[in-house]
């Protein structure tokens, strides 16, 4: 319903606890008592301000107060679908708001910031938990007349300044309420706290409406180019870039160009995990997928999943990315250390004894492991230690660690892994022989090989019982049925899900 | 405290005619000046909790030079026996409290307060927490005022009538000798608006006015024969002259209107909503002039029969909005009506949802249906959006419960409490009131009941002697100075409980907004008095006492797997210590500053993860829940699931690396400390480090 122009102006406020929604609120309170408008706000905060979803509330008079006119009724709650404004200071607050139907198509302006903070849900989920943003824009565009939304928390960041600021200059920009821009400034003035941050945060907002902000902002990404990206890859490589380059070109000679990047990535990984023979073990293994699965589907699933089991981190991995010297750049660059400043950084290790022996060779860890296994069979003693890596001594015990890539080849831990990738590989491959979409799945059960420690050696032990117990059953079972092998894709599936909730469920 | 509210409080001292600017609970409290209330006090909660740090920073500008005493009531039950000063000496007195929780705690002095009945004014502002985002057990505190006969006052809600309430709620407590409650509802307490005021009234009795000598009179103890005479008191004499304040004094209001048949009867609280609804169905206009003519109740007990019959003379259907049930005001009136054998139809809770807050869609919803016609179809313009949000975001969104706060001590008890279990098997544990309450949340989900405040460990009674492994009860400071002391600690001493008390020792009652409590050091009014649980609970007799530095994960762990396998018997007791996040950082923050300023050396820790080490499982989120703990899009571009991420809030409490440690999670994290001003030679050794290093990196 269109607005009844005699009514007092509403505008809903969606914020979590901390991020200066009251701020936000009595900055507009404050403008419209300085336009001589009759003003209420009120805010529900309790328990929800501890980083729970709050809401105020303002409503605003239409005309500046008369000398013996009546005040107009306020109301204290936000009526579903007669609220003319709101503001939703991040992107899944801006969806709660359509969620429980206070905007109406025909009558409300959302200004929202489309950056996300993740609720505990989406945070503690195996795998992807996070509430796909495109619904809510989907959403906003449905039912609201109108929207205003960008990435307030990067637009602030650039202005130096608040989340709340930017969103205020918007709201003044929109020009929906008949307040002028000066009477928001010296609301903020009157504010007193960090005047001048919040100034440059109203103006920005101002202008970003004025640049045409108004059209749903898609959180997009530069999409480059494999070719783009190749030289990146193999200048990070260093004096091994060559060989990258190399291998990299007999990939693309070889395979066809939908899989370019897959291989590349995965070759320039292990290239710096271990070396180019190593990555040529890779594409052994993937030449046998490629081989029976023609439009390449699978083949850039395996290889994806391939890789990255390829590249399990073990304590010499764990140790090398830890002593790189990009790492010491984005620590000091996100923790915003100014030149010369020291930075001090303790890392908290914790290898178990298998992580220990599984690096010696497999003729002298096998014998340690069946005793330490026998001795104590529910999980090893482990080596706590909080190593500072910015000492000299401590960087130099982490750093020689990761030296010892020359062990691995014949360590027992790769023997073990490549034996399960063995089982996997041939896994896929009779699933192939039968049906894609179950080779797919059957490839992609690699993902639940993760983790570290006792959770890791789990995992792997789960995969290795599911292939030989569960998936060669359940495939007799369609064969003798004779209908299709869905059920078996199912049984997959469902068995990786339940693996990754599963290990939810052990530290739950 | 989380809120200072010292410069609103100067506008407490605003005299005749100029206009205050503020929240509802501002408003409160200058209606309390302006009546010359001589002494104040209170336990906070919300929505009243601000209520008390408004006093707390009115004390020494205005409290003090008016000799108004402000107590730091130890409880809603110490609060409520404050109100005793009134029954024998003509002073006037308010309180505060969350209800309905306090109510209950205040009822056993609230009770004997209204059977002696008082000579001066005696009120209790209750915070009615009720309806979306209470925090509490939902039930109405009208019940304690139909039990007990005290006045219910429930107030039209804007600033004037706020105060003005107050006013007559001295006013209506001392012309019928009962005490007063005035209901506040949380949108109330935090309404912003503009009150016109009058000149702050000096008490006549008061700490710069003492009373010289003690009143006695037997009438006023509430022992018998006393007793049956105040209760015949009650309705003979003091119910009578609270109806026939309300009517001469003009408490409620009638909003007249030319649909003479038709009428609606409501509390003043939802006066509001009511004439906002009205107007969407173009039967009122936006000033509250109403076509239903509308009988306004600021008093919801006692009612005045007259002034009801005489609402309902000559009508042929009344609506009474009254919120939650039991519905005692429409029982009340349809009394009335049947007895006047009055043939109109009463509607209420047939027309309007039963339970539940009276938002704005419901009241809309049963008007229309109430009013018919041209009222429904102007609600359904409104309303033809109605589920699309739902249906258009497929699934209901992620919800947002409270949690522990960035830095939390709390958090990490928990943490350990978690990773005891997965140890040594799950148990029950019995949770308290306060922030704690939040590990009944993800990612902890811990906690089998929660039966009231300072009650935890009474409630692990009969479960603990029940139950095959030792039982674990959590208390806040808050809660054990509040009554876990005595209902908790004393009676599992005294029945000699075998089992575990895990006591939060954070020095304020956080949960509410950081508000002094005898942990503190200082109370209310900035005297200093520390009382130690510690010291407490060793004279009860515990000999089993531990504490431990929450924050070290591995310690409070080992401390409890020590409780839970000790061969000792009785109650084992430790005390997680340390000092809430929220108000360390308040206090720690501009210290830092004033460092960095003067060019001191800082050290600033935060943790980080590293992304390329981190394999996405999550563990870690589960056993801690940190906001600052988040995800980040992956960059490996061989990975798709998120990764764990530290953000710019962390405030480096070393949670997240003890939890590595303790729980063997992944090698991901690291703790970062920028050093500031570091000065000659610390600048110098970290040159030398970096170049040694850097030439390393370069092999």
């Amino acid at each position: 319903m269109p607005r009844d122009p005699r009514r007092p102006l509403s505008i809903l406020i969606a914020a979590l606890g901390g991020q200066g929604g009251g701020v936000l609120t009595e900055w507009i309170v404050g403008a419209a008592d300085h336009a001589g408008h009759a003003v209420q706000s009120t805010s529900i905060p309790g328990v929800a301000q501890r980083t729970g979803a709050t809401t105020y509330y303002i409503e605003i008079a239409p005309e500046p107060r008369m000398a013996g006119a009546l005040d107009p009724v306020f109301s204290l709650y936000a009526t579903p679908g007669d609220v003319d404004v709101i503001i939703a200071s991040e992107w899944l607050e801006a969806g709660r708001t359509l969620e429980m139907d206070y905007a109406s198509p025909d009558r409300t302006l959302l200004i929202a910031s489309t950056h996300r903070l993740y609720a505990i849900g989406e945070k503690t989920v195996p795998g992807d938990g996070v509430f796909p943003a495109t619904l809510v824009q989907e959403a906003v565009q449905k039912l609201t007349r109108r929207a205003i939304t960008f990435d307030a928390l990067a637009a602030a960041r650039r202005a130096q300044s608040e989340v709340n600021a930017l969103l205020l200059g918007a709201l003044s920009a929109a020009g929906v309420l008949p307040l002028p821009e000066a009477a928001f400034e010296t609301a903020i003035r009157e504010g007193g706290v960090a005047v001048e941050r919040n100034l440059a945060g109203f103006k920005a907002g101002r202008e970003l409406v004025a640049l045409g902000a108004e059209a749903v902002e898609p959180p997009a990404r530069p999409a480059r180019s494999w070719q783009e990206i190749k030289p990146e890859r193999a200048a990070a490589l260093g004096a091994r870039g060559r060989a990258f380059l190399g291998l990299a070109a007999r990939a693309e000679a070889e395979f066809p160009q939908h899989l370019h990047e897959t291989l590349g990535e995965a070759l320039a990984r292990l290239i710096d995990y271990q070396d180019a023979r190593y990555a040529e073990v890779l594409l052994a293994r993937v030449r046998k997928i490629h081989a029976v699965d023609p439009d390449g589907r699978l083949t850039r699933n395996f290889a994806r999943r391939l890789a990255v089991w390829m590249s399990y981190e073990d304590a010499i991995r764990v140790a090398d990315l830890k002593t790189r010297r990009g790492r010491f750049e984005r620590i000091r660059q996100e923790n915003a250390a100014k030149e010369g400043a020291p930075v001090v950084v303790t890392d908290y290790l914790k290898p178990d004894l298998d992580e220990m022996y599984g690096l010696l060779p497999a003729s002298i860890g096998r014998p340690i492991a069946r005793w330490a296994e026998r001795r104590w069979p529910h999980g090893r003693p482990t080596l706590t230690q909080a190593v500072k890596t910015t000492t000299v001594l401590g960087f130099l015990r982490v750093w020689l660690l990761g030296r010892l890539r020359f062990l691995r080849p014949r360590s027992l831990r790769s023997q073990r892994e490549s034996a399960l990738m063995d089982s996997w590989e041939q896994a896929v491959l009779a699933a192939a022989a039968l049906d894609r979409d179950l080779a797919w799945e059957v490839a992609e059960m690699a993902s639940v090989v993760k983790g570290y420690g006792e959770v890791r050696r789990r995992l792997s032990r789960a995969l290795d019982r599911f292939l030989a117990e569960t998936l060669a059953p359940a495939v007799e079972q369609d064969r003798a049925a004779g209908a299709g092998w869905e059920r078996s894709a199912r049984i997959v599936r469902e068995r990786r899900q339940a693996l990754l909730t599963e290990e939810q469920g052990s530290n739950s | 405290m989380e809120r200072s509210f010292a410069a609103e409080v100067k506008q407490l001292a605003l005299g005749e005619g100029q206009i205050l600017h503020g929240e509802g609970i501002l408003a409160i409290t200058k209606g309390l000046l302006q009546s010359g209330v001589s002494y104040v006090g209170g336990y906070p909660g919300a929505p009243v909790s601000h209520l008390l740090d408004v006093l707390a920073d009115a004390n020494e500008p205005l409290l003090e030079p008016m000799g108004v005493y402000l107590d730091a009531s130890a409880s809603e039950a110490a609060a409520a026996a404050l109100l005793g000063a009134s029954i024998n000496y003509p002073m006037r007195g308010a309180v505060t409290w969350k209800s309905i929780v306090g109510t209950n705690v205040a009822a056993d002095a609230l009770s004997n307060l209204a059977s002696a009945g008082v000579i001066g004014g005696a009120l209790v502002v209750v915070g009615d927490d009720y309806g979306a985002g209470a925090s509490i057990i939902q039930e109405r505190t009208h019940a304690f005022a139909l039990k007990s006969s005290l006045c219910l006052l429930d107030p039209r809600p804007t600033l004037q009538n706020l105060a003005r309430m107050v006013e007559e709620g001295f006013g209506i407590s001392e012309a019928s000798n009962l005490p007063a409650l005035i209901s506040l509802r949380i949108r109330a307490a935090h309404m912003r608006g503009s009150l016109v005021c009058k000149n702050n009234r000096r008490p006549a009795i008061s700490m710069r006015d003492r009373l010289t000598r003690p009143s006695f009179d037997y009438a006023r103890l509430c022992h018998p024969p006393s007793t049956y005479l105040q209760e015949a008191r009650k309705f003979e004499q003091r119910l009578p002259s609270a109806r026939r304040y309300i009517v001469e004094h003009g408490l409620n209001e009638v909003i007249p209107g030319e649909e003479r048949g038709l009428g609606i009867i409501v509390q003043g609280g939802l006066t509001p909503t009511a004439l906002r609804a009205l107007a969407i169905v173009g039967a009122a206009d936006e000033v509250g002039r109403s076509r239903i003519p509308l009988l306004v109740l600021n008093v919801v007990h006692p009612l005045v029969p007259e002034q009801v019959l005489d609402f309902l003379a000559g009508k042929e259907r009344v609506l009474v909005l009254e919120e939650g049930m039991p519905a005692f005001i429409e029982q009340e009136i349809k009394a009335l009506a049947y007895e006047r054998g009055l043939g109109v139809g009463i509607h209420g809770k047939d027309t309007v949802a039963v339970q539940g807050e009276y938002v704005p869609e419901v009241v809309l919803a049963a008007l229309a249906r109430f009013l018919g016609g041209e009222a429904e179809h102007r609600r359904a313009a409104i309303t033809g959006h109605l589920g699309r949000g739902r249906e258009m975001l497929h699934a209901s969104l992620p919800k947002r419960p409270p949690a522990f706060c960035t830095g939390c001590p709390e958090r990490p008890v928990f943490s350990a409490l978690k990773i005891a279990q997965r140890e040594l098997g799950e148990t029950h544990v019995a949770a308290d009131i306060g922030c704690h309450a939040f590990a009944t949340l993800p990612p902890f989900n811990m906690g089998n009941t929660i039966l009231g405040y300072g009650m935890g460990l009474a409630s692990a009674s009969a479960v603990a002697p029940a139950f095959g492994k030792r039982v674990v009860s959590i208390l806040g400071d808050g809660g054990f100075w509040h009554s876990g002391l005595t209902a908790g600690v004393a009676n599992a001493v005294y029945n000699t409980q075998d089992s575990v008390l895990v006591i939060l020792e954070n020095f304020y009652t956080s949960a509410t907004g950081q508000q002094a409590n005898p942990s503190t050091g200082k109370n209310f009014r900035g005297d200093a008095v520390r009382m130690s649980i510690a010291d407490t609970i060793k004279s009860l007799g515990v000999s089993w006492l531990r504490v431990v530095n929450p924050y070290k994960v591995a310690e409070t762990l080992a401390t409890i797997k020590e409780a839970m396998t000790t061969a000792a018997g009785g109650l084992k007791v430790i005390i997680a210590r340390a000092e809430c996040q929220l108000e360390r950082q308040r206090r720690v923050k501009p210290q830092v500053a004033a460092q960095l300023t003067a060019g001191a050396r800082v050290e600033t820790p935060r943790f980080g993860i590293d992304p390329d080490v981190c394999t996405g499982d999550k563990s870690c989120m589960r056993l801690n829940g940190c906001p600052s703990l988040t995800l980040k899009e992956n960059p490996d571009p061989l990975r798709d699931d998120p990764v764990a991420h530290v953000d710019q809030t962390c405030v480096g409490c070393g949670l997240c690396g003890e939890v590595a440690h303790a729980a063997s999670l992944c090698p991901s994290f690291y703790e970062v400390r920028v050093v500031s001003n570091a000065g000659v030679w610390g600048r110098a050794m970290a040159g030398v480090r970096r170049r040694v290093i850097g030439w390393l990196q370069a092999a």
